[in-house]
């Protein structure tokens, strides 16, 4: 989760990901941003990700997003 | 009495009434048989033996996406299997070896269906270019250029079969193992001309459900059926008058006049969609399903990327879905999204790729609406005020903080509403011209020629369009502008309406429906026109 804090951090900074819910919908992160978090995603934790998940509902918050790398995760295994 | 459009007599008056005396009639759980039986005999009206492309695209759809879920069922019990002997492939393998399967055939049944599309509509435009660049090379050889019958609605209801498979393939929706209810979705008749274009996965239990016809949701729908009625017959249809002449003899008018056509255009175009999408989605009200809105007050978009989002809604999450976001996560897109990370930055990083997939997105939207360079050049503008807003946003911020301008201004707003508005005119002046090289004949007299000489001299009212029929626009525009500005405040107009007394309810349906009847453009003089976006 450090780690992706770390990312998040680095592609939009000043935001408090610990406890923002609304990275999507409160146009926090857009479509671009998505684009750079993704390709940094994949390659720190070494999943992929496919474009059926990009969904608001993904990517909201870190937690969601975390939750989302831990599903693609299981997935793979 | 041909029934070829909402705003017909036969449609009106007795195709949409009798659908809801029988759907009302029929039992609860044969009503979507009703809604299906009525839609196709809907399409046979107006496209005849076209339907045959219809159905060879509802049969694709249903078998592809049945032989789909039979891979994923197959691939299921080999990773069971797999998992309880020793060798053989791995689980991940198997995945591998299934999705590619999987994915073959959504790709060949997204390409048939996109293919026909193609074909259909545009032969005649790459026939037509072959043919010029034979004569440019001095090539004694010409193309026979067939004349083609499109069905209505194909360039709605190919999205539809193309998003299906895709879903089915990505897992969102289930295989639909019943071929009556894609058939429904793919051809439900108040959304077959114009779309919206919708979802399996949100139409689908609300077609099948069968809901009774309920007395507010039969006044509801009417109401929004007028007031569509009313932007399409009261100000779209009259402005044709004004706009067929100045678009088929632009070079008889000075640059104010072709500005004033450029205004017209964007306005008729505005009412003769969002007038349509008001009768589909009040014929959906009235049988309880909710389809999705195609518009969200456009014209208070503070940026032509804003102002796609609230303008064609449907077609614009369409491509978001299934073009921008599937080409922007290729292998390749994500290798060039890191490189520019890390060489130009966070911001200008993720605008190679995502500019790449934006291109592919305006292309194939100026495309489908139409076969010519003047939509080719459509789909380019608009990719290029976009682009150009990402690129020059850093500098623009900049400026704003030099110059002291707040940004979060109420003015500052109303300039930006207004230079999008602008922008947006000249595209689709662009997009109504008679090709590129009319429109680009109509942009710079408009530029270099631009006097009031016409409204000076009174002849701005001498082109098709009288005072008087210049006075009606305005007010229906108003209202249509107090019903946008209640939207935008999150105000339901209708909702507001039923609050109302009897007497302020009623007098305001029926005022309604009487400025319909009395100043709807139509008998004597009047050339109705043709729904704008059936013929995309």
């Amino acid at each position: 989760m450090e780690k992706l804090i770390e990312i998040l951090e680095d592609i939009q900074p000043g935001v408090d990901y610990a406890t923002c819910e609304n990275l999507i919908d409160g146009q926090i992160l857009n479509s671009l941003t998505i684009l750079a978090l993704v390709a940094e995603i994949e390659d720190a934790f070494d999943v992929v990700i496919p474009a059926v998940w990009i969904l608001p509902e993904n990517f909201n918050s870190a937690a969601r997003i975390w939750d989302l790398i831990c599903r693609l995760k299981e997935e793979d295994n | 009495m041909a029934m070829d459009s909402y705003y017909s007599i036969a449609y009106l008056a007795l195709f949409l009434p009798l659908v809801i005396v029988v759907y009302t009639l029929f039992p609860k759980k044969g009503r979507w048989a009703v809604l299906l039986g009525s839609s196709l005999i809907f399409f046979w009206c107006i496209s005849g033996k076209l339907v045959i492309y219809l159905l060879a695209s509802i049969v694709s759809i249903h078998y592809g996406g049945i032989w789909i879920a039979l891979l994923g069922t197959h691939k299921d019990e080999r990773i069971r299997l797999a998992a309880e002997t020793q060798g053989g492939p791995t689980k991940k393998e198997l995945r591998k070896i299934y999705q590619k399967k999987q994915m073959a055939v959504t790709a060949g049944i997204a390409l048939f269906n996109v293919g026909l599309l193609l074909f259909l509509k545009y032969t005649p435009f790459f026939m037509g270019n072959i043919n010029r660049l034979l004569a440019a090379l001095k090539i004694p050889a010409a193309l026979e250029i067939p004349a083609m019958a499109v069905p209505i609605g194909i360039s709605f209801y190919a999205l539809q079969a193309v998003s299906y498979i895709m879903d089915v393939y990505w897992g969102k929706i289930p295989a639909q193992g019943n071929i009556c209810r894609l058939a429904l979705y793919m051809c439900f008749f108040p959304r077959l001309i114009e779309g919206p274009i919708c979802r399996f996965k949100e139409m689908d239990e609300q077609l099948f459900n069968g809901e009774r016809i309920h007395f507010d949701n039969l006044v509801r729908g009417s109401q929004r059926i007028v007031f569509g009625m009313m932007k399409k017959l009261v100000v779209a249809d009259r402005l044709n008058l004004f706009i067929k002449n100045v678009y088929e003899n632009p070079g008889q008018y000075d640059g104010g006049v072709i500005a004033m056509g450029a205004v017209l255009y964007t306005c008729q175009l505005y009412m003769d969609f969002s007038g349509t999408m008001d009768i589909v989605l009040g014929t959906g009200e009235i049988f309880g399903i909710q389809l999705p809105e195609n518009f969200r007050q456009p014209f208070f978009s503070k940026s032509i990327s804003q102002f796609w989002q609230r303008w064609h809604i449907t077609l614009g999450t369409w491509f978001k879905d299934y073009i921008f976001y599937p080409v922007s996560m290729l292998r390749p897109m994500k290798k060039l999204t890191s490189f520019g990370r890390k060489h130009v930055g966070n911001y200008y990083g993720p605008l190679l790729s995502g500019g790449c997939a934006l291109f592919c997105v305006w292309l194939c939207n100026g495309l489908w609406h139409g076969s010519g360079w003047n939509y080719i050049f459509f789909g380019m503008y608009h990719f290029a005020l976009i682009f150009g807003a990402q690129i020059f946003e850093p500098a623009a911020a900049k400026i704003c903080k030099v110059l002291h301008i707040p940004r979060k201004s109420v003015a500052w707003g109303t300039v930006r509403i207004v230079r999008t508005a602008a922008l947006v005119c000249v595209g689709e002046m662009f997009f109504r011209a008679h090709g590129l090289k009319a429109g680009l004949g109509m942009f710079v007299n408009m530029v270099t020629n631009f006097t009031f000489a016409s409204v000076k001299d009174g002849s701005l009212f001498q082109i098709g369009m009288d005072k008087k029929d210049f006075l009606i626009v305005a007010v229906a525009v108003l209202i249509v502008f107090i019903n946008s500005i209640l939207k935008e405040k999150s105000i339901d107009p209708r909702e507001w309406l039923g609050k109302r007394g009897l007497p302020v309810r009623w007098g305001l349906c029926y005022g309604l429906i009487l400025f319909v009847i009395i100043f709807g453009a139509y008998g004597v003089g009047y050339v109705p026109l043709d729904p704008i976006y059936a013929g995309f």
